[in-house]
């Protein structure tokens, strides 16, 4: 009896210990962040190299061929991701399996996520040499010291919903009033916040928040009156489960579905980040040239063949069933495509949009994202810029200005 | 009663100086190395965001306490029922106790999800069952150890004068098992703060120290998110005093060994 309550207490330290391990992920001590007062100058520096291919010099005379014969040696890099490996990601497991990063000399490893991981702090503590990450979240980090830039903003909208049933009366953000809305939480939410706000209603009082977990049954089961969903996955779990009473998959009539974008609330999400101490240093400027642009040229291809990176992402280890996978892979090309000014450059007014909501709309204890507006080093467009003109001379359209999304057919569980 | 004013003061100073002896070195370690919040943030940030937001620190920690309270209750009262089935018929015994044990083993990240999905996510209901699971096995081994192991004379002189079972329990089960029941007290109550606070990170209404401690974390405001840590052992805290003042008021007798 002894024995069982000592590992009984065991366990219990354990799971303490598992409630504040998001907390102790700041514990290790770390200079390299340590030196970006000194460092400012740095963003400047590649502007010099715009021209010049980011391979190394022997490249030269090997023009046309698989660049990959011309690199010395691999350069190893790291990307953090904010979840498992999903067609979210595409784009990069893409440019690692079909060679774009070894065309560069880049060994790219692909650190997967996890519910208590924050991408940028990893990126800020060195544990990666880029992380992914949603723009409001980083700057938040960025507002507390975390020395990190914006150098390729993939995702050019957000790909918030909010979702209720169709007889639920909730078309806009102004019927949440008095109703049971469902949220993420960890900052996954403050698109809600800033359209309460946009209405007039206060997060606290005018209605009742919930955080969901990761599954879509609290809906289901009519237990909240709308859902926080991202077009991506969470919409397209509604359109895989069986209505009890038909015996038939819901069909896209069955709910109303407000897109945040839509209502002007829209914050800018996945996009690539840097360290900015490091941004000082011209090895690591040429690596995320490279990095940015093979991974630019990834998503390229994935608009091009959604089928193939929806398999070259299961093929990774993604657990997704097939017809989920590309449903994804089809909604988040949706989010990347058109890029009216290029892939990944920052659009100023979402961007202005996307801050305006974090300085402005107090969450349910009456805090917002950031203090005060972020410096205009937080993000760069000159990587990008300079990938653009890369891939546009490779013959590739950067813009997708034609893109047209595919039909998919979700079929039950996603299978 | 001044020595006794004067002894209280020598249990009391070398805490105190070591926390803020402690306190002091990690405030310097910050400042000194500039350390950024996003690492690790100074007490004295965690100190405003506490002091700055008291009120809502309060409404924060009540939301969890009461989850923990209603979860301490339920769990105590299940437990303290099957320690008496158990110790009276040897069936419940043997089935019961590896039920418990097994229960007990089920980690709290499996448990949630599954009652909250049972349950409705929008209520507190998930949470408190979540509680008083994890309060009802050391309420259960250690109030029934407390019923059985009692001393086998008394038990010898009891059955010579004819008693029933309900008297034996009533005149030396009970008492023998009141300062186990203390111990478990002591150790379930602020376990009932922290099962509550964690049931809270799988979902649900958003108004307690587990979400926001997780919100605040995940949004690197680390500086909030340690001030509802403060609060959370300033619950904990405040569980194990009631139950220790509890302990000392209804049965002085026990427990106080020490002075002696």
């Amino acid at each position: 009896m002894r024995n069982i309550a000592r590992s009984r207490w065991t366990q219990v330290v354990s799971l303490a210990a598992v409630g504040v391990l998001a907390l102790s992920a700041c514990s290790s001590s770390d200079s390299s962040s340590e030196e970006t007062a000194a460092e400012e100058t740095a963003v400047e520096e590649p502007a010099v190299e715009e021209d010049t291919e980011p391979e190394e010099t022997e490249e030269a005379e090997v023009e046309e061929p698989a660049a990959d014969e011309g690199c010395a040696e691999l350069t190893p890099a790291s990307l953090q991701l904010q979840w498992f490996v999903q067609a979210q990601f595409a784009g990069y497991y893409a440019a690692k399996d079909l060679g774009f990063y070894e065309d560069n000399c880049i060994d790219v490893t692909i650190l997967e996520g996890g519910v208590d991981i924050v991408p940028q702090t990893v990126l800020a503590q060195g544990g990666a040499d880029f992380a992914l990450a949603w723009v409001p979240k980083a700057l938040a980090s960025r507002e507390q010291g975390a020395g990190i830039v914006d150098i390729g903003q993939v995702f050019q909208r957000s790909g918030t919903l909010q979702v209720a049933w169709a007889d639920s009366g909730i078309e806009s953000p102004a019927d949440f009033q008095g109703k049971k809305i469902g949220n993420w939480g960890f900052g996954n939410e403050y698109e809600i916040f800033a359209a309460l706000g946009k209405e007039g209603l206060d997060p606290a009082s005018d209605v009742e928040l919930v955080q969901q977990q990761f599954d879509m049954v609290a809906l289901l089961n009519r237990e909240i009156d709308a859902a926080e969903a991202m077009t991506y996955n969470e919409y397209a779990q509604l359109l895989e489960a069986v209505n009890p009473d038909t015996g038939e998959l819901y069909t896209a009539d069955d709910f109303n579905v407000i897109n945040y974008a839509d209502y002007g609330v829209g914050m800018l999400q996945d996009a690539i980040w840097a360290d900015e101490a490091k941004l000082g240093d011209a090895d690591y400027v040429d690596l995320a040239q490279r990095f940015v642009t093979a991974s630019f040229e990834g998503w390229i291809y994935c608009r091009d063949n959604p089928q193939e990176c929806a398999e070259i992402v299961t093929a990774n280890g993604s657990q997704l069933g097939a017809s989920h996978q590309l449903w994804m892979m089809n909604e988040v090309n949706k989010l990347v495509w058109p890029s009216p000014a290029g892939i990944g450059i920052v659009d100023f007014g979402e961007w202005q949009q996307t801050v305006e909501i974090s300085l402005n709309s107090p969450n349910l204890e009456g805090a917002t994202v950031i203090t005060s507006a972020p410096p205009a080093e937080a993000y760069t467009n000159q990587f990008a810029e300079t990938a653009n003109a890369e891939l546009t001379n490779m013959g590739l359209d950067t813009t997708g200005d034609d893109f047209t999304p595919i039909e998919v057919t979700l079929n039950e569980g996603g299978e | 009663m001044s020595t006794q004013t004067a002894d209280r003061l020598k249990l009391i100073w070398p805490p105190v100086l070591i926390a803020v002896l402690f306190l002091s070195a990690w405030q310097l370690l910050v400042v000194v190395r500039d350390i950024k919040p996003y690492l690790l943030p100074a007490p004295s940030l965690i100190a405003e965001n506490f002091f700055g937001d008291i009120a809502l620190m309060w409404q924060t920690a009540l939301y969890t306490g009461t989850t923990a309270f209603l979860g301490l209750v339920f769990g105590t009262i299940v437990g303290l029922v099957m320690a008496l089935l158990a110790q009276r018929f040897i069936v419940v015994n043997n089935l019961v106790t590896p039920l418990a044990a097994g229960l007990a083993a089920v980690p709290i990240i499996a448990l949630t999800p599954i009652l909250n999905n049972m349950f409705s996510i929008t209520s507190r209901t998930p949470r408190v069952l979540v509680t008083a699971i994890i309060v009802l096995f050391p309420i259960f081994v250690n109030v029934t150890r407390g019923l059985i192991q009692v001393q086998p004379v008394q038990l010898e002189l009891m059955r010579s004068m004819n008693a029933q079972p309900r008297t034996v329990l009533r005149a030396l089960r009970i008492p023998n098992a009141i300062p186990f029941f203390f111990t478990a007290m002591k150790v379930a109550a602020p376990l009932a703060v922290i099962a509550a606070l964690v049931a809270e990170y799988f979902g649900g209404p958003q108004q307690g120290l587990g979400s926001r401690i997780a919100g605040s974390a995940a949004n690197t405001a680390y500086g909030r998110a340690w001030a509802y840590v403060v609060a959370a052992i300033i619950t904990g805290l405040m569980f194990y005093l009631i139950v220790v003042a509890i302990e000392r008021w209804t049965t002085p007798w026990t427990g106080r060994t020490r002075s002696a």
